[in-house]
């Protein structure tokens, strides 16, 4: 059996060891209770969209706290990059204790420019000691729509793009740069509390790393760092020596890349050879001049996400993860991006490549992998004058829907899937701070995808405001091509964009921004999760629960699963149910 | 015996019930130890009650003073044994309890499943009505809707309703026409109203919180009145009070209406059992260390207030780095005392995991089959087997040598299991275990504490549980509180806050208002409001004006945030006098220590942005008088007396076994000094003291361990 130590090479004590990588992630769970707590928008503070980080000085990634799985790799990646790139400009060693690195360009290895990263250098007695980060979707960094959603070609139309630039400098904030950035920005406010939060949460990692290296010392901490790295390592490779080995390929379609109607085509082959993980996306769509790409950090994001799931959750996730894996992503395509092309709906893209690997592997390994899911971060953003404080508001959500049945599980409903997993906005919180009123929010019947193992139903929410006319955007898909079923069960149910004015409904489509008129609703449904297994081998007594709780209506029960209740009464009829099935 | 009134607690727990009887006059105490009766606790209760009455001879009669902590209610919800409940909530949100947050428990799981609603689909009712923020009716309700859903819910069995309207927290105007309505179809039902039981923003959880309520109503309801009936019969005549969450106590009338306020009723007693232990020596700000057989549990005590909090999620355990709530179980917004709790037990199970990583909890052996040592079938080493090896606990004398334990074994399950695997012997390895497991231990401090802005330097630690005096002298050690008590008979000790407790009753109110716009008129209102609210509750209870108090309280944040910092107001209010001081000055007070304390709790505070007044709270407060405890006085004789000879005792900041003195708690007198490395032996408990250490016993019979040598 492996060991934290080769008690031959004689330094790791694994009590040590064990007590060492806890407070790792200590710290960084108490940047993010501390972000949490002080943020200002509704994306972060209850929403939960952000993520914070421990980066060495080497820029390996150590420890991150339970937050966004789509944020986490790009720390790990972002935080190197950005500091040599400034480096490079000002001179090595001008990065000083007190300072805070701004940046969200994806084409250096940010996401999209929403999620803005404040990465600060760790002294201690006046060595580096490595770098806490931390990476916040923003509501507004400006462009071409209220909350920064949108179809444009360019990265130019999505908002500000904040290379590596100092907000903090010796301990000062840069004002200059703040004002900058607030002056390209809608919802001022929100977006200055925020940026104060991340510096706040930054200064509690500091200060608690600051006190672990006091206690270990840096030589003690490198070293089991080094060891941490290998452990994950290890035994990542050693999970590898266990998954089926082979070539292993799918693809997949977005509907459509937001500004042509074509839909972007994304394939995959994934190889494992027992060591190592390969994940190839030649084939894949040119890049799009519009926002359905992600860059090479993303793309990454999606393989390590989906590895993990496959192997033991319990190993730790730092930069020996990523060692034994490898990405094979052509440069000028929609899953590597080169300027100028939009990046707005690369986490929608990352997003559908997940879905699209675990059907890649849902052959060899049938028993770890569910079947499609609401495959989209979904976006909705809306903002406008708030007729009550005339001041410009804005907002962001992203809703849930099904998740894909499993080989011993339904999918569950309304629910967050893969590298997603941001809480709703309550809609007392919502409609209390923002003109705006939701009329429904709920789940939508028959949605799943049929099977012998249901997949999940999505969600509706409809919206309308208050006293003024917003603009309104969905970034989002699924509209055309729904969540795969796997073994024989079904697709679910593709999600809807109505715009319902003046008593009329017509579908937006997953891309659209639209200037609403007063008394205009906009209704969403998003996706229904795929089915696993052939709908006629679900047991009926699961069926009958499912149309008494009123998920699926007696029709479908019928039609989809082949199983007939008795008129007036929650009981199968055997009789018929064996005739429908045979 | 005769003319002597005694106070008996009762404390109701997974694995025992523990009895504390004390007698008024005299301060004499006599504990009880049953098991407890999963099946029915009511059981396990009153067997607790008859033998604490046979170890005192006490006649039942004498009882003047009843009071009971348990677990029941968060039992029958962990375990799924709810009756059907109801939900009834506003059109197009019925799927508030299915939807829940949106997210997974678990990131890279793709085997995960949501919590299931504790309300199932088909009982989820919509009524067309409709408030705004501000409470306004911007749609009536549709009175015939709600009387169609008393017709469906007849035929159903559903005895308890729970109904939670949008923006119902801030007018009650249509939950209580509904009630009113479901009440005129079926006067049986049992109904909850979210403006009732937790009148705060945010719907799903207020609603969450209401159908706990409605879904513990019908259980906790008969238990108590189970429990009420044997007491009849047994001849006690006490009106019994019941543990709530926040620490205080209520009538059992009281109790049984709200059961969500009492969800964490046995570990808040722990708590005020620290307090009131530290309290007697001054200690005002603590750390209260409990530490049982699957868990254990750190609560903060700051100027003699337990701290208490509003997010907190039923049947999801604390892990030890765990940054906020995970959706892992259901969430409560009402008061309960902040307690982070750990899988680190005596019964805690000690693994090695696939990447050769030495792994502690949170697994537990439970008390069945329980760790190796117990013989009883366990084969998993466990930290109460680790202690074993280690030559900290008396094969012969556990729970007063009622159970021998087996040191082989222990040795051979942990060689097999943990030691080998390392290639490590078996007393590194135990000692390994125990490392990990105070470190998991010093996360859970840590959350209580520097997490919080409070520096552990300046904290008192109470240790008890069984195993928590073994664990704290170290745990001291790492976070360097200066101060450690360990409280006679630590196992029953928690049952002691039972009987140091008041009547307390919390209300609260939503008002959103931009701090510099607050009327402070208005403001008083409100209070006065929800003081006249709890006057009228205690008066019922029976408590005299004089002994009443009114403890006022704001949660505030800056305009835009979400998550509020409570800040109490000046001017503790008596029964009769008004309180004082609610004008603009108090306000902008109020605003200046928000400040203050958000800079402490987050490392920040920004004066020059607006803050906005959230929730009015007032805690209304029935003082019951405290018990005159035993001293234990001095014998005037050295310690030799309680010396039982010696013992090798692992220390690793010795670096191996060392010789160390053994000595019985029970002929411990005080003034009497024990210096470290020692161990001190009683029945239900072992302090461990390690070297550089010193114990001072206390008139009152507590070891005060602190750095320090031999007298």
């Amino acid at each position: 059996m492996p060991q934290p130590e080769s008690r031959a090479g004689g330094a790791v004590d694994p009590v040590l060891f064990e007590v060492i990588r806890n407070a790792l992630v200590e710290a960084t769970e108490e940047m993010s209770v501390t972000l949490q707590r002080t943020a200002y928008s509704t994306n972060i503070k209850t929403r939960l969209d952000y993520s914070c980080a421990f980066v060495d000085a080497e820029g390996r990634m150590i420890a991150q706290a339970f937050c966004q799985p789509a944020h986490l790799v790009t720390i790990g990646r972002l935080v190197p990059r950005a500091v040599a790139e400034y480096e490079a400009e000002h001179g090595k060693g001008t990065l000083g204790p007190g300072d805070g690195l701004l940046v969200n360009d994806p084409h250096r290895q940010a996401s999209h420019l929403n999620d803005v990263f404040l990465i600060a250098p760790v002294f201690r007695e006046g060595e580096l000691v490595g770098y806490v980060a931390n990476c916040c979707h923003h509501v507004d960094v400006g462009g071409g729509a209220p909350a920064s959603i949108g179809a444009f070609r360019e990265i130019y139309q999505e908002g500000i793009i904040l290379p590596v630039v100092k907000l903090f400098d010796g301990g000062e904030l840069v004002d200059d740069v703040l004002k900058l950035m607030l002056a390209n920005v809608r919802a001022k406010k929100e977006v200055a509390g925020d940026l104060r939060a991340q510096h706040a949460a930054n200064e509690i990692g500091l200060r608690r790393l600051s006190a672990l290296w006091e206690r270990y010392g840096a030589e003690l901490l490198g070293s089991y760092m080094d060891r941490m790295i290998e452990y994950s390592e290890r035994r990542l490779r050693a999970e590898l020596a266990e998954l089926p080995r082979g070539e292993f390929a799918a693809e997949g379609c977005l509907d459509d890349d937001g500004i042509t109607g074509e839909p972007v085509h994304l394939k995959v082959r994934i190889r494992f050879d027992g060591s190592t993980a390969r994940f190839d996306f030649t084939g894949t769509d040119p890049q799009r001049a519009a926002p359905m790409n992600c860059n090479l950090t993303q793309c990454f994001t999606a393989c390590v996400y989906v590895l993990k799931c496959l192997v033991d959750p319990d190993i730790p996730l730092n930069e020996g993860f990523y060692r034994p894996i490898e990405v094979v992503a052509p440069e000028g395509s929609a899953v590597n991006v080169r300027p100028p092309a939009g990046v707005v709906g690369g986490w929608e893209v990352a997003m559908r490549l997940c879905d699209i690997m675990f059907r890649a592997l849902a052959d060899p390994m049938p028993e770890r992998v569910p079947a499609g899911t609401k495959g989209m971060i979904c976006h909705v953003g809306f903002g406008g004058e708030d007729p009550a404080t005339g001041e410009y508001y804005c907002f962001l959500e992203t809703l849930a829907g099904g998740y894909g049945g499993r080989h011993d599980a339904d999918g569950p409903d309304a629910v967050q899937t893969h590298i997603q997993n941001t809480q709703n906005a309550p809609i007392e919180e919502t409609e209390l701070n923002y003109p705006v009123r939701i009329h429904e929010y709920s789940l939508v019947p028959d949605s799943e995808g049929a099977g012998r193992r249901r997949g999940g139903l999505a969600l509706c929410r409809e919206y309308e405001f208050v006293g003024h006319e917003p603009t309104f955007t969905t970034l989002a898909d699924r509209a055309r091509f729904p969540a795969h079923g796997l073994h024989g069960g079904c697709d679910g149910k593709v999600a809807s964009y109505r715009l319902i004015s003046g008593g009329e409904a017509r579908e937006l489509g997953s891309k659209a921004t639209v200037q609403l008129a007063t008394g205009d609703r906009v209704r969403i449904e998003t996706a229904g999760g795929g089915g696993f297994g052939p709908a006629h081998e679900r047991d009926p007594e699961a069926v009958l629960r499912d149309a008494r709780e009123g998920k699926i209506s007696r029709a479908r029960a019928r039609d989809a699963y082949g199983v007939a209740i008795k008129p007036g009464a929650w009981e199968v009829d055997l009789a018929e149910t064996r005739r429908l099935r045979e | 015996m005769t003319g002597n009134r005694f106070h008996l607690g009762i404390d109701v727990g997974g694995t025992f019930t523990d009895a504390v009887l004390i007698c008024e006059e005299t301060g004499r105490i006599d504990t009880a130890k049953v098991p407890s009766t999963p099946a029915d606790p009511s059981i396990g209760f009153m067997a607790a009650v008859a033998r604490a009455l046979e170890n005192g001879a006490v006649d039942p009669g004498a009882i003047s003073h009843l009071v009971h902590g348990t677990t029941v209610a968060t039992n029958s919800l962990i375990e799924g044994k709810t009756p059907k409940t109801a939900f009834v909530t506003t059109e197009g949100f019925g799927d508030m309890l299915e939807i829940a947050r949106q997210v997974r428990p678990s990131l890279y799981d793709v085997h995960f499943e949501k919590l299931r609603p504790l309300v199932p689909r088909d009982l989820c009712f919509e009524v067309p009505e409709r408030l705004d923020a501000a409470g306004g009716v911007l749609k009536p309700l549709d009175e015939d809707a709600v009387r169609e859903i008393a017709a469906a819910l007849r035929g159903q069995e559903v005895r308890s309703v729970a109904v939670c309207l949008l923006h119902g927290y801030a007018n009650p105007v249509h939950e209580e026409r509904v009630a009113k309505i479901l009440r005129e179809e079926d006067p049986e039902l049992l109904i909850s109203l979210s403006s009732s039981v937790c009148p705060e923003f945010r719907e799903y959880f207020r609603a969450s919180t209401c159908v706990i309520n409605a879904c513990i109503v019908p259980v906790v309801a008969r238990y108590l009145a189970g429990i009420e009936e044997g007491l009849g019969r047994a001849g006690l005549e006490a009106e019994l009070l019941v543990m709530q969450s926040n620490g205080g106590v209520l009538t059992a009338e009281q109790a049984a209406g709200k059961p969500v306020f009492m969800v964490e009723s046995g570990p808040a007693a722990g708590v005020v059992s620290a307090n009131f232990i530290a309290g007697r020596l001054g200690h005002a700000d603590l750390i209260s260390f409990d530490m049982g057989g699957t868990t254990a549990k750190a609560g903060l005590v700051l100027d003699g207030r337990p701290r208490v909090t509003k997010e907190y999620e039923v049947g999801a355990q604390a892990q030890p780095g765990q940054g906020m709530t995970r959706a892992a179980g259901y969430p409560i917004r009402t008061p309960v005392i902040d307690l982070v709790e750990v899988g680190a037990g005596g019964g805690s199970l000690a693994w090695v995991d696939a990447g050769g990583g030495l792994r502690v909890g949170p697994r537990s052996a439970g008390a069945d089959p329980g760790p190796i040592c117990y013989g009883r079938g366990g084969t998993e080493p466990t930290i109460t087997d680790a202690n074993l090896v280690l030559g900290r606990l008396n094969p012969d004398y556990f729970l007063g040598g009622e159970m021998p334990l087996d040191v082989e074994a222990a040795a051979a399950g942990i060689r097999e299991r943990c030691a080998e695997p390392l290639g490590l012997d078996p007393v590194e390895a135990a000692n390994g275990i125990i490392e990990i497991a105070n470190a998991t231990m010093i996360n859970a401090l840590r959350l209580v504490t520097v997490r919080r802005g409070n520096d552990p330097r300046e904290l008192t630690m109470v240790a008890f549980g069984g195993a928590g005096p073994l664990h704290a002298n170290r745990l001291c050690m790492e976070m360097r509180i200066p101060t450690l008590v360990v409280p006679p008979s630590p196992g029953t000790a928690s049952a002691l806050g039972l009987l140091v407790t008041d009547l307390r009753h919390e209300f609260s109110r939503t008002r959103v208002t931009a701090a510099d716009a607050a009327d402070a008129a208005h403001v008083r209102s409100l209070f006065e409001r929800m003081e006249e609210e709890g006057r009228r509750t205690l008066r019922r209870e029976g408590v005299a004006a004089a002994d009443m108090e009114f403890r006022r309280g704001i949660e505030m944040r800056y305009a835009g945030q979400s998550s509020e910092v409570a800040v109490t107001l000046p001017g503790e209010a008596t029964h009769d006098r008004a309180v004082g001081g609610m004008d603009a000055a108090t306000l902008a007070d109020a605003v200046r220590r928000f400040h203050a304390e958000h800079e402490r709790a987050y490392g920040h505070g920004y004066p020059e942005e607006p803050v906005e007044l959230v929730n009015f709270t007032v805690t209304a407060i029935g003082r019951i008088a405290r018990p005159r405890l035993p001293r234990i006085g001095s014998n005037g004789k050295g310690i030799s007396d309680a010396q039982r000879g010696t013992r090798r005792v692992f220390f690793s900041d010795a670096g191996g076994f060392v010789e160390t003195a053994i000595h019985d708690r029970a002929l411990l007198r005080a003034g009497h000094v024990v210096a470290g490395p020692a161990v001190i032996e009683e029945v239900d408990s072992t302090t461990l003291l390690h070297a550089g250490y010193r114990a001072e016993v206390d008139e009152f019979g507590n070891l005060l361990v602190s750095p320090g040598g031999a007298p």
